[in-house]
């Protein structure tokens, strides 16, 4: 399996370094699709590479460390949730969804209410926040606030409004999706009840493994263009590596680095059979915590090392603190995670 | 995880749930020496009849010739049954050990390899008051006189001196060339004549360091390790010779003493504190993550994948990670925690004694290779960023 993913990940980082970092969602989406990347987790039986998470984690490290602003993510969220979904036809939607037609999917909790109307049809109300690329989307799929129904929505038509949120972070965009009263006719909801939470916590599993790999990955690039940018500049007659001052921060960096992205592959290996499970929930919120405050603290560092350089935007520094600042937001915010890794460490000392 | 794993890790694990002194932290808090001593004896003798002491010697020693996966699990099986560590055998165990199989004659093997199980007691001398990260400038002289040499100087912070039987001796041949080409590796009889040992008291109140004293001490030639002059590389034997698997052993004890966090906390009433509960949960998550990191550094080691610098990330994750869990420890543990209660003999940074806990921390920020050593190795070998000069030519004002 290692080798197998090492010639994956091999591979991905020849075409994201050949589009150049910071490519467009134009330049690298075909790439996504024709590359067959979107059948990374989907198993072998239903023509997939049946890699899994860990599969997929390799993918999302290489983009992030390109800095894709390729949907890729939420593409996968939705593959996956219609392949794990109560759909009828949920085989015609996978093969749909990987040969590439355009869905979105939230990177935070969406804030949806269900009302349920005199047809039996459900109904749903509220906003669904940091659906990544929604203007180039047929469809949403989406959850309510209590997770008792995960259903697709098409964005195109009444009572449906998709309002473009500029990012500081201009390597995703992102979308606020408002619903007035949405009728979802059955066909469209993927699960409801039990099944509906079991899915939705696969989905944030699945979401929360896929930025912490971002994040990894993405730290990893600024890390390194850091250290090359110590080892070129020169001051005082020497190169500014030399300082053991900075020497050190690096080295702390690096640990800070290498002890998420142990967290995140561990946690990965552990949590693969069942993904749905509450602890895989938790295992993903963990990792990526971790990943995304060891990615915070290496793009804050990097701005500082790259000094003057480094404030102005034609330097590629920037983009990756903005990443950093954003991955931070999205998915299972860190505060909760702090509070719920608590409780759970609270009861099983108590309990 | 093999099958012959899962099973070894059963055995191991019901024969810790046997044999584990029951209340050892209790007995050894506030308790001397001399019980530590007898304490850490028969433990050793315990584990050492069990074939779990010697697991990386060689397969014709008994308890030997396991591979790095198995003693990995018995490692992780130690940690988890909470048995006492063998503080007072580790240096004859391993560094010994280790030593004197890869580097030594088979004369050495045989004359003390076979004391060493049953009980010899090993220290390290190897730092010096003037020489600690800079080891190599160590000056414990070892003169050439016929058949033996003749040592003089002074060594320190050598763990358990105080009791050792022998001493792993590095001490300098030749003063003339580079400061490392000058060692040379001797095997000490810490009973020889000109040999005294003065304990270290530590700011815990233990005494587990000793600084050791060389008048005019002989040691046969017989008992050099290596050539003359090879004494800094059969050092980095024994500096090698542990692998990583303390600090899995140290990170797997530092995540099952979470409770005692959990436990200071609810003792102080502040179990319902929000703001102490999430700095719970976040240091929990860097636990596992250090457990995480030392895990991968094993499985790297067998897979033959280890990079220059990996040890260091490991070593370094776990000193940082172990200083604010003690400093969490120590905020949680308020007024209460600051009187002083004595300490656990034989015990490692988990105690739940927080104050002696944080304090005997720096035994790993600081000993062992410092946090600082181990940036400049993570920074130069593995970040490739340039190295420190070999000398520096301070300019008038300066040092």
């Amino acid at each position: 399996m290692n080798d197998i993913l090492d010639e994956l990940r091999e591979s991905v980082r020849q075409v994201v370094e050949g589009a150049g970092l910071a490519a467009t969602e134009q330049a690298i989406w075909p790439h996504v699709t024709e590359l067959g990347w979107l059948l990374v987790s989907v198993p072998e039986a239903l023509d997939g590479l049946g890699l899994g998470t860990q599969g997929a984690a390799v993918l999302h490290e290489e983009l992030g460390r390109g800095l894709s602003s390729a949907p890729f993510l939420t593409a996968v969220m939705a593959i996956d949730a219609v392949c794990h979904s109560d759909l009828a036809d949920n085989s015609a939607w996978a093969k749909r969804l990987t040969a590439g037609e355009r869905i979105t999917v939230p990177l935070v909790d969406p804030d949806l209410r269900i009302d349920r109307n005199v047809n039996g049809r459900t109904v749903l109300s509220g906003v669904v926040a940091a659906a990544q690329s929604a203007d180039e989307a047929q469809h949403a799929l989406m959850w309510s606030g209590s997770a008792d129904v995960v259903a697709l929505v098409s964005l195109r038509q009444p009572g449906v409004d998709v309002k473009h949120r500029a990012t500081w972070d201009r390597t995703r965009r992102l979308f606020d999706v408002h619903l007035n009263s949405v009728a979802v006719d059955d066909e469209f909801v993927l699960a409801t009840d039990r099944a509906a939470r079991v899915l939705v916590r696969r989905l944030q599993a699945l979401r929360d493994f896929g930025i912490a790999a971002d994040s990894i990955g993405a730290a990893a690039a600024i890390l390194d263009l850091t250290i090359e940018h110590l080892n070129t500049r020169r001051q005082f007659g020497r190169p500014l590596a030399l300082f053991q001052a900075l020497k050190h921060r690096c080295a702390d960096l690096k640990m800070r680095l290498a002890a998420a992205a142990a967290l995140l592959w561990d946690n990965l290996a552990r949590s693969d059979d069942p993904i749905g499970s509450a602890d895989a929930t938790m295992l993903a919120a963990q990792a990526k915590y971790l990943a995304c405050a060891a990615f915070t603290g290496v793009a804050e560092d990097a701005l500082q090392l790259h000094g003057g350089v480094g404030m102005a935007d034609e330097h590629p520094c920037h983009l990756f603190l903005k990443r950093a600042m954003l991955n931070e937001h999205l998915g299972t915010p860190g505060d909760r995670f702090e509070a719920d890794s608590a409780d759970s460490v609270i009861r099983a000392a108590t309990g | 995880m093999d099958q012959s794993s899962e099973t070894l890790r059963r055995e191991v694990g019901a024969w810790l749930r046997d044999n584990v002194p029951s209340g050892w932290r209790e007995a050894m808090t506030g308790t001397d020496q001399a019980s530590f001593v007898r304490m850490q004896c028969d433990w050793f003798a315990k584990l050492c009849g069990a074939g779990y002491a010697t697991p990386h010697w060689p397969a014709e020693w008994p308890g030997g010739g396991r591979s790095l996966a198995e003693q990995k699990v018995i490692f992780e099986e130690i940690a988890r049954a909470d048995a006492p560590r063998l503080i007072l055998y580790f240096v004859a165990l391993y560094h010994a050990a280790c030593t004197i199989l890869d580097c030594g004659t088979q004369d050495q093997r045989d004359r003390y390899l076979p004391g060493i199980l049953s009980g010899d007691i090993w220290c390290q001398g190897f730092s010096e008051p003037n020489a600690g990260s800079d080891l190599a400038s160590l000056k414990t002289r070892a003169e050439r006189r016929g058949d033996r040499y003749v040592v003089n100087g002074q060594k320190t912070w050598s763990t358990m001196a105080q009791y050792a039987d022998r001493c792993l001796l590095l001490a300098r041949t030749d003063g003339s060339g580079p400061p490392q080409a000058g060692l040379t590796y001797l095997l000490l009889d810490m009973r020889a004549q000109g040999v005294s040992v003065k304990p270290i008291s530590q700011i815990t109140g233990d005494d587990e360091f000793a600084e050791i004293f060389f008048d005019d001490v002989e040691v046969p030639v017989a008992d050099r390790v290596g050539e003359d002059g090879q004494g800094w590389r059969v050092a980095q034997a024994t500096l090698a010779s542990e692998r990583g698997l303390t600090l899995v052993e140290l990170s797997q004890r530092m995540r099952y003493a979470i409770p005692l966090l959990v436990q200071t906390l609810g003792d102080r009433g502040r179990l319902d504190d929000a703001t102490l509960r999430r700095a719970l949960g976040a240091l929990a998550a860097k636990v596992d993550a250090a457990c995480a990191l030392a895990d991968r550094y094993l499985l790297k080691r067998m897979a033959g994948d280890e990079a220059p610098g990996d040890a260091s990330l490991v070593k370094l994750c776990y000193s940082r990670t172990l200083r604010e869990f003690t400093v969490l420890g120590r905020q949680i543990s308020g007024l209460e925690g600051q009187y002083d209660a004595g300490f656990m003999r034989g015990a490692t940074q988990e105690t739940g004694n927080w104050a002696v806990d944080f304090m005997n921390s720096y035994n790993w920020s600081i000993a062992g290779g410092s946090d600082e050593i181990q940036r400049n190795i993570i920074a130069e070998r593995m970040l490739g960023m340039p190295r420190e000069p070999k000398t520096w030519k301070l300019g008038p004002g300066s040092a």
